[in-house]
């Protein structure tokens, strides 16, 4: 008994003086002790990082007292490894978010995962990062506020890469001249048809002109943007004038234009312009760069990025032409594409943010970061552009991926004008529900279901290897059943909400 | 091995089985066991098609172009290609060793009659193979608590305490080692670690080896915990180098349209289906050459519990 008192007597002293550090480790950070921050990022191909953590720590050392581990997360892996990391409490200081990864923005910001920046009683971006939302565009600040566990705010730091977003058609020109017709005869999918006809009878019965991503081709053909990464549900826009959009969510198996669509579709399999392999999504992807890198197509689906036309013509050997289906718009899901959030486990959110705003605003650090050392693993040509070296096998982050890329000096294979591109096309319009994201949480279980038969019918119903007019009917009866209609209310409900406060 | 015997001035087959019978059987035996080898065979074919011969026909039991690039590609990658595969080695045999020897005391303790608290830990071992503490918690205990973090052991820790093993093992000890055995010796005054490991290790070694080989399986083939404790690619065993690549193909196969274009860029660096094919003729070698020595041993492990005597 006397032992059991001792006890909770000794953990109730440490539970104490545990609280009693961590309210004195609120204190403002003068930088005067070295720290290590940990870094978790996605999608990189790295074996070999240390010379770069080497000439990263020099750097830190002087700037601000800090060393740099990061975490180098590759595709696929991230997902499962950044929840456990954020659930089991990992003393990792920065995480990067976005609105399609597990940890996706909005709805961990809401966890409390993330701190709030700009929190009004300690405003960690004036003090530690005072210029950072200048070098990045408006639109994204706007983006970044979300309404999170300490009210709306900034949690996180959007990376500036493309901020718009563009589906184009990918044309394979040579073949289309070919064909005596040129680029500006490409318009809406469903005047395709004798364009595709002429191909497949002048290249034969294993040729496919349509080589496409069912996905993408379901959002070019009816201009929707997606709003959960299954397609359960869309937001369909303007592709004219992308700001005077709709405010409304839609199911879009459901939508009359998706069963038009589905017929098209269908029409085109049928006639053997679409290859059946693009309904098995574990195959499709590598059938399509193939058919690419062959030339073997004669349109395809793309999402556009600025300079990159020049790199897939190099890369395939002949001229490759995108033609966009719309105007670039700017959505949540490309605003919020890449984001640094801090999280709240960390031990130094103040100097994880000064690292935050040096890595956007300092060239030389986030060169040394995205493309490693120079004359390791880049070479400078004598007119100051980047030719890397085979080293740069053992080192490739991906770049989109870290911040505000616009600091980067031109690579050899670099479009010259690659970043007035980028700003005429992140010069766009955003949907009036910029910013807005889908909390999933009151309708879990029925997102489950939904994607489930998402998942189970879209692929097929996109390439046309089943018939709509048996299929959709039955895809739409499970949709019902399964409460696609609580799902639309309950996300039209948040939309509102979110319109409302917006106007506030 | 005598397969019939003369009774009645006939012979008659000790299997008792007709003639048509044990054609069926045999059959069916067969195309199961060319369904289990079919996929092997697959691989090995794959990975040694040339790509194009991949991107024309595609998966196929006759490429039209054989080739050995994948093989060379593997190669030339080096470094993380050797050092996870002595990764994988290491954790397999410092695995095997350390819960080979965790299993043998622990089930020979619940063995023993006269072990006091044989029921309380035959109860808490079993008490864990029935639930688990879930994958969060588990996560922080193991990272948070142990250290188990970019480490050896986060990948060998796991997997040492295995309870159905125990129970294998116990179940083998109660049904080979006699009760007298264990007081003879006491009686001639052999201790009790000499009459675990003189005495009853050394009869045991079926039991063990089956024990061992399903241990060795276990640690080979383990790639999830590598996932989940493993950060840095100096630690990262082969099964999850091969894992890694195949999530990232299907990852970027699914949300290519999320991250723009440049995953088109993605896509064309990571490797190829033959390489990965060439991968998993890295990974089942090593294991499918060790199995025919423990397989006399399992074998006799399997059915020595039976009719004796």
């Amino acid at each position: 008994m006397k032992r059991g008192l001792a006890l909770t007597l000794a953990l109730a002293l440490l539970l104490v003086s545990g609280l009693g550090a961590a309210t004195f480790a609120v204190a403002e950070d003068d930088f005067s002790q070295e720290v290590t921050i940990k870094w978790m990022l996605e999608g990189s191909n790295v074996t070999d990082d240390t010379a770069v953590i080497e000439a990263v720590n020099a750097y830190l050392k002087e700037k601000i007292n800090a060393k740099l581990q990061v975490i180098w997360g590759t595709w696929g892996d991230f997902d499962q490894n950044v929840v456990n990391s954020i659930n089991g409490g990992d003393d990792i200081d920065i995480y990067f978010t976005c609105s399609w990864t597990s940890n996706e923005y909005s709805a961990y910001a809401n966890k409390g995962a993330y701190v709030r920046l700009d929190d009004p009683e300690n405003n960690l971006l004036e003090q530690y990062a005072p210029g950072l939302f200048d070098v990045l565009p408006a639109v994204l600040a706007d983006a970044a506020a979300v309404e999170g566990a300490d009210g709306v705010g900034v949690y996180g730091i959007p990376g500036y890469k493309e901020v718009a977003q563009e589906y184009t058609w990918d044309i394979n020109t040579p073949l289309l001249e070919e064909l005596g017709y040129t680029v500006d005869d490409i318009g809406s999918y469903y005047d395709l048809g004798p364009i595709l006809q002429k191909a497949k009878e002048l290249k034969g019965a294993d040729f496919y002109p349509l080589n496409i991503e069912g996905g993408v081709l379901v959002r070019i053909a009816l201009n929707a943007d997606v709003v959960d990464s299954n397609l359960v549900l869309v937001y369909p826009f303007d592709p004219e004038h992308p700001s005077q959009s709709g405010t409304e969510i839609k199911s879009l198996l459901e939508l009359p234009e998706f069963a038009e669509f589905a017929k098209k579709t269908r029409e085109y399999y049928l006639a053997g312009y679409i290859n059946p392999v693009m309904a098995t999504a574990d195959a499709a992807s590598s059938a399509r760069t193939d058919a690419q890198l062959t030339g073997q197509y004669l349109i395809g689906t793309q999402v556009y990025s600025p300079g990159y036309d020049a790199q897939a013509s190099q890369e395939r050997g002949f001229q490759v032409t995108f033609k966009p289906t719309h105007k670039p718009i700017i959505s949540t899901t490309s605003a919020r594409g890449a984001m640094m959030a801090i999280s709240t486990s960390s031990k130094n959110p103040e100097r994880a943010l000064a690292f935050l705003n040096l890595l956007n605003t300092d060239p030389t650090l986030f060169t040394l970061i995205a493309y490693g050392v120079e004359g390791v693993h880049y070479n400078l040509t004598d007119d100051g552009k980047v030719e890397f070296t085979d080293k740069r096998a053992d080192y490739q982050p991906w770049r989109n991926g870290l911040g505000n890329i616009t600091q980067l000096p031109l690579t050899v294979d670099d479009d010259p004008q690659i970043w007035e591109k980028f700003a005429e096309f992140n010069d766009a319009e955003g949907v009036p529900i910029l910013g807005f994201a889908l909390n999933q949480e009151p309708i879990q279980n029925e997102m489950a279901a939904l994607a489930n038969i998402s998942k189970e019918y879209l692929d097929g119903l996109c390439v046309g290897v089943v018939d709509p007019d048996v299929v959709l009917p039955e895809a739409i009866e499970k949709l019902k059943a399964n409460g696609i209609d609580k799902v639309v209310a309950e996300a039209n409900a948040q939309v509102q909400a979110f319109l409302d406060a917006k106007g506030e | 091995m005598q397969h019939s015997i003369r009774r009645y001035g006939k012979n008659v087959k000790l299997s008792g089985l007709s003639f048509g019978a044990e054609a069926a059987f045999h059959l069916i035996l067969g195309l199961f066991s060319i369904a289990c080898v079919v996929p092997f065979i697959f691989v090995i074919i794959i990975s040694f098609s040339a790509e194009s011969s991949l991107r024309t026909v595609g998966f196929s039991f006759m490429p039209n172009l054989w080739s050995v690039e994948s093989y060379q590609y593997v190669f030339r990658w080096g470094d993380q290609l050797w050092r996870s595969y002595f990764n994988s080695f290491f954790i397999t045999a410092a695995g095997t060793v350390i819960s080979v020897l965790i299993c043998i005391l622990y089930s020979y303790s619940l063995f023993r009659r006269d072990f006091k608290l044989r029921k309380f830990f035959t109860f808490l071992s079993f008490i864990t193979m029935m639930f688990g503490g879930g994958l969060v918690p588990t996560y922080m205990v193991c990272k948070n608590i142990l250290g188990l973090n970019d480490n050896y052991a986060a990948m060998i820790v796991p997997l040492l305490v295995s309870p159905f093993l125990f129970i294998v093992m116990r179940t083998f000890f109660s049904s080979t080692v006699p009760e007298a055995l264990i007081e003879s010796a006491a009686i001639d005054g052999s201790g009790e670690y000499r009459t675990l490991f003189q005495i009853i290790v050394p009869i045991s070694k079926p039991g063990i080896a089956t024990v061992a080989l399903l241990n060795a399986l276990a640690y080979w083939n383990e790639w999830f915990i590598a996932m989940l404790y493993i950060r840095s690619a100096k630690y990262i065993p082969l099964q999850y180098l091969l894992m890694k690549m195949q999530n990232q193909v299907d990852f970027l196969a699914k949300n290519s349209a999320l991250i723009g274009a440049e995953a088109a860029n993605i896509v064309a660096s990571t490797p190829k289906e033959n390489l990965r094919m060439a991968l998993v003729v890295f990974i089942v070698a090593p294991i499918a050459c060790a199995y025919p020595f423990f397989q006399r041993y399992i074998v006799s492990g399997l059915t020595i519990g039976s009719v004796k005597g």
